[in-house]
């Protein structure tokens, strides 16, 4: 299963990448067909992964949420399956062409990681786990979707030349309603992860909440976003500021991902 | 407006709010860069003694029980309360107008448009509850139809399940009692200052056929010894499965190596206790002279460059390094073997019999389901405020037999507009007329 696994994992990135290759040129030659492909390579990739994710559950007889591999692939995973939704929900393919290479590199950060499978610990064998992980990964993959979109907003309000692109990008009201659905689908699962992961903390260190590095940072990152919701309510001031917020965001969950194991030990770090 | 007035509003407002957000976001990230909990000396060899005394002065080494983190906490609690309270009697109001279909009738609406034949099929489409037939002031005919409004809540749900869980985390901390309880199976040891006692019955550590750790186990009983009478509660702890006894809760915690130490004086046996590594205790006969199990390694190899270690989990090459103090006074340090004697004077000291210790976790947090009831309800809000958007639609006849029809949904922007348009798009390829604003 794990060697399965291993093989489709190596398809999956190829194929993540034929996409990325291909939404880049659909931006070079300005065709419409060319999209169409892309996203059906993106589909494609997520479909492979997603039964990649599974032989990996069943050869490691657990949920793939362990360990820092398992979660880098469940984030493309997620980011991937997000924007899929919102590339075809909002008929939207620029917003593919900006999140491809955010998956792509998330996706490489994984196949640099180990991907041995440990016996858990006994702290980690918790159905809570499950929950808490796998609420992560919507949340980060709707925070990657919603960065996206705020980069092309930023990246909009500077563009002058109308044409292709312009008819390809929602106005700028239109991306902003768009982020806000992000932000508010990740803001729900991150407080969703939060409270997981706070009674399974209970049950297993007697405290629900101790301020460790990993915390402390998703608390932050939950802030940031609450702070781009009230931006964005108080008139005048939507749109850039609250965009900005949503790129700070992102940044913070990328921070609590990959800087907090790095630099911040605490009781995640075995991750 | 009076100063004292104009404070009151901006201590009520949603940029003071913004304010504390970003001051809290802030104060959190600086409390997780800086190591918490060391010393001045810690601080000073870390960075330099100048940013070690900014520290210990701005209580950046405890930031999360500082006086100032608590400030940030208390204002955005009176924040929050003051924003709800004032919000409640509009948000009464308000959901009551989103129900009145007479209400709706005399406003334009977000979005409308004209020369619809048949409006059911709008109604349909933007999957409106079926509609209510009733009539304008002027007598027209009118359809009115409303969903979401327990939306309008979200925000004030959300913000409510906030300031309990706040308070719920706040009251916990200031009440609650946490004690740690180590020792072997059939140790009793008294749980702190409480009038119980816990004992050991049995500590097990089940190992999976590669030898890692799958689970530890603790039997336990408390004994409750106060004034009126003995009772006692026994119950089986596991590392994610506590249990709750005298309305404490119990965790398996952690484990590490004990051993039994044997004393003997000119050869006739003084004293023999159970001590767990990094424990000491003190000769009977010569309080002054304390020996300390500093560590244990069960399967004792020297590394050169590194020191003492162990090669592997199992006991098969136990070692003992001890470390004794005279008055306070260091007096030496080395390595035991299994078998193997110290001598001080007139005394021997022997170590064996290595066993597991359990280490159990106790606290007692009144206040924990209240956070828990504030997170339910913060994500309750969250939910309420960002999937039901309170959307109304509404039509009237015209004098010629077709209708306009209405739509208003605060939230939906520009997606809601682009439903609407396609929603009262005329099935014959006509579009109607689209009179948004
Ligand atoms: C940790 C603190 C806070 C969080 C997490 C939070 C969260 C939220 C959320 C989720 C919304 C709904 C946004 C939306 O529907 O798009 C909201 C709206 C709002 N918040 Fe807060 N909030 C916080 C603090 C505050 C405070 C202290 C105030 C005090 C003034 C405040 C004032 C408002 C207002 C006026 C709205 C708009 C309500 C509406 O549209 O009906 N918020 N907040």
């Amino acid at each position: 299963m794990l060697q399965i696994e291993n093989t489709l994992f190596t398809i999956v990135m190829l194929l993540y990448f034929a996409a990325m290759i291909l939404y880049f040129t659909f931006i070079a030659v300005k065709r419409d067909g060319i999209a169409r492909i892309a996203v059906i390579l993106q589909a494609a990739g997520f479909a492979l992964h997603t039964v990649a994710l599974i032989c990996r559950g069943i050869g490691a007889g657990r949920l793939p949420l362990t360990n820092q591999y398992e979660f880098a692939t469940c984030f493309a995973w997620g980011l991937c399956l997000v924007s899929l939704i919102f590339v075809l929900k909002f008929r939207f393919p620029v917003l593919g062409v900006f999140a491809a290479p955010v998956i792509f590199l998330i996706i490489g950060y994984a196949a640099m990681q180990s991907k041995e499978v440990h016996e858990l610990m006994p702290a980690l064998r918790s159905n809570w786990l499950g929950f808490h992980v796998s609420t992560a990964i919507i949340a980060y993959g709707a925070f990657g979707v919603s960065f996206v979109l705020s980069i092309i907003f930023l990246l909009r309000d500077r563009m002058r030349e109308k044409g292709f692109l312009d008819q390809h990008i929602p106005n700028r009201e239109k991306l902003d309603v768009i982020s806000y659905r992000s932000v508010s689908l990740g803001l729900l699962f991150l407080t969703f992860t939060i409270i997981t992961g706070a009674i399974w903390a209970e049950r297993a260190w007697g405290s629900y909440w101790s301020w460790d590095p990993k915390e402390t940072w998703s608390l932050v990152t939950w802030i940031i976003y609450a702070i781009y919701l009230h931006l964005r309510i108080r008139r005048g001031w939507e749109g850039r500021a609250a965009a900005i917020f949503a790129v700070v965001g992102f940044i913070c969950v990328m921070f609590t991902y990959i800087g907090v194991n790095t630099f911040l030990p605490g009781v995640h770090s075995y991750a | 407006m009076s100063t004292g007035k104009k404070i009151w509003k901006f201590i009520s407002s949603m940029r003071f709010a913004i304010a504390l957000l970003v001051v809290l976001a802030i104060a959190c990230s600086v409390g997780s860069l800086v190591t918490q909990g060391q010393t001045y000396a810690w601080y000073a060899q870390r960075y330099s003694e100048r940013t070690a005394a900014l520290i210990v002065a701005l209580h950046l080494d405890d930031a999360f029980h500082s006086w100032w983190f608590l400030v940030i906490n208390a204002f955005l609690c009176v924040n929050l309360l003051l924003c709800n309270v004032l919000r409640l009697p509009q948000l009464v109001r308000r959901s009551q107008a989103e129900a009145d279909p007479q209400r709706a009738l005399q406003v334009e609406g977000t979005v409308s448009a004209e020369g619809i034949a048949d409006p059911a099929p709008a109604f349909a489409r933007l999957r409106m509850p079926k509609p209510v037939s009733t009539a304008t002031t002027d007598g027209k005919p009118a359809l009115f139809s409303s969903k979401n409004r327990i939306g309008l809540w979200g925000a004030w749900v959300c913000h409510l399940g906030i300031l309990l869980l706040i308070l719920g985390f706040g009251l916990g901390q200031m009440t609650q009692h946490q004690y740690t309880v180590y020792g072997v199976p059939g140790q009793s040891r008294p749980i702190g200052d409480t009038e119980l006692v816990l004992n050991i019955d049995d500590f097990r550590i089940g190992l999976r056929e590669d030898d890692t750790v799958e689970q530890y186990t603790a039997d336990i009983t408390v004994y409750n010894v106060s004034g009126s009478g003995e009772s006692s509660r026994s119950a089986t702890i596991s590392v994610n499965h506590p249990a709750t006894l005298y309305s404490m809760k119990f965790y398996q915690n952690s484990t590490g190596w004990a051993a039994k130490a044997k004393v003997t004086e000119n050869g006739e046996p003084l004293q023999e206790e159970i001590v767990c590594a990094g424990e000491h205790f003190a000769i009977q006969d010569k309080p002054d002279l304390v020996v300390a199990l500093s560590a244990f390694y069960p399967d004792y190899v020297m590394v050169p460059g590194v020191g003492p270690s162990t090669a592997t989990g199992q006991l098969n090459n136990p070692a003992y390094l001890y470390t004794v103090y005279y008055q306070g006074e260091f007096l030496g340090m080395n390595a035991l073997m299994e078998g193997e004697e110290l001598t001080i004077d007139e005394y021997t000291v022997t170590f064996s019999d290595p066993q597991s210790y359990t280490l159990i976790q106790i606290k007692e947090d009144h206040f924990t389901w209240l956070a828990l009831v504030g997170g339910l309800v913060t994500m309750l809000g969250l939910f309420l405020a960002f999937y039901l958007q309170p959307t109304k639609v509404w039509a009237i006849q015209a004098e010629g037999g077709t209708w306009t029809v209405f739509g208003q949904n605060r939230k939906g922007g520009a997606l809601f507009r682009e439903q609407f348009a396609k929603a009262t798009q005329d099935p014959t390829g006509r579009s109607a007329s689209d009179a948004s604003d």
